[in-house]
């Protein structure tokens, strides 16, 4: 697994590539940790080239969660089919703070609609 | 056409560790493969193994039994048991990240495979039988 980190609309995009699992997903929890701390009220993870997901890093995700819920909301752009299901599974689909979005551009406007109110 | 019984069985052992999560998905791909599942019921099996696999190393203990997995192709199914040696234990040791999350393993493995059993070794330690159905016209 590797992270990079870039901003969209002033906002953190965490860039993750290859497979989150019980063994590497510490690493991100860390990464997601550290924009924790800084008060931020939304995090963004693009996991577009992450082909695989288990409760590793679901774990991560309710996690982040949990401590943005108060204060915003968690993005996710771009999960394939098998890691939505996943959120399906385990209830994080039908959590309004958890947003799933197709494509940059789709979260981009919604940080755009979160900074206007 | 007639379809035999061709029943392959084949398996890895794993030191118990995370790390060897990534190995272990690699080898069920490849009999997923071989078993003709589709991507969708592969990534169900990568999934259900390494929950089974994560808990496994957790109750190796350290220095830790290696753990094994054993896949076969029966009756219809992909059959894949994950055993280790060591004596179950309570996650204590967890860091604090692990031990907030406890517990979705087994409902992910419950809610992918068509069958999930959970069996004590009599010597100690734990197998855990997962099957998914194979699609028809099933290699077994």
């Amino acid at each position: 697994m590797e992270l990079s980190t870039s901003q969209l609309a002033g906002i953190p995009v965490i860039r993750i590539r290859g497979e989150i699992d019980h063994g590497n997903a510490s690493t991100l929890s860390t990464a997601i940790d550290d924009l924790l701390n800084t008060e931020q009220h939304v995090i963004i993870l693009d996991v577009t080239q992450v082909d695989y997901m288990d409760s590793g890093g679901i774990s991560v995700l309710l996690s982040a969660l949990r401590r943005l819920r108060e204060r915003g909301w968690l993005g996710i752009i771009n999960p394939n089919a098998n890691v939505q299901r996943l959120f399906q599974i385990v209830g994080l689909a039908l959590d309004s703070s958890f947003r799933v979005f197709d494509d940059n551009a789709a979260a981009e406007q919604a940080l755009r609609e979160t900074a206007r109110t | 056409m007639t379809h035999s019984h061709i029943a392959f069985s084949r398996s890895i052992t794993v030191q118990p560790d995370t790390s060897q999560l990534y190995e272990v998905r690699r080898f069920v791909e490849s009999v997923a493969a071989d078993a003709t599942l589709d991507s969708e019921r592969t990534f169900d099996l990568m999934v259900a193994v390494s929950e089974a696999c994560a808990n496994a190393v957790e109750h190796s203990g350290s220095p830790g039994l290696p753990v094994k997995v054993k896949a076969a192709c029966r009756g219809g199914r992909l059959v894949i048991q994950i055993c280790d040696y060591g004596g179950f234990r309570l996650p204590s040791t967890a860091n604090g990240f692990q031990r907030d999350h406890r517990g979705l393993g087994l409902p992910l493995m419950v809610a992918l495979m068509d069958e999930v059993r959970i069996a004590k070794l009599s010597g100690g330690g734990t197998k855990v039988t997962l099957s998914v159905k194979l699609p028809a016209p099933a290699l077994c």
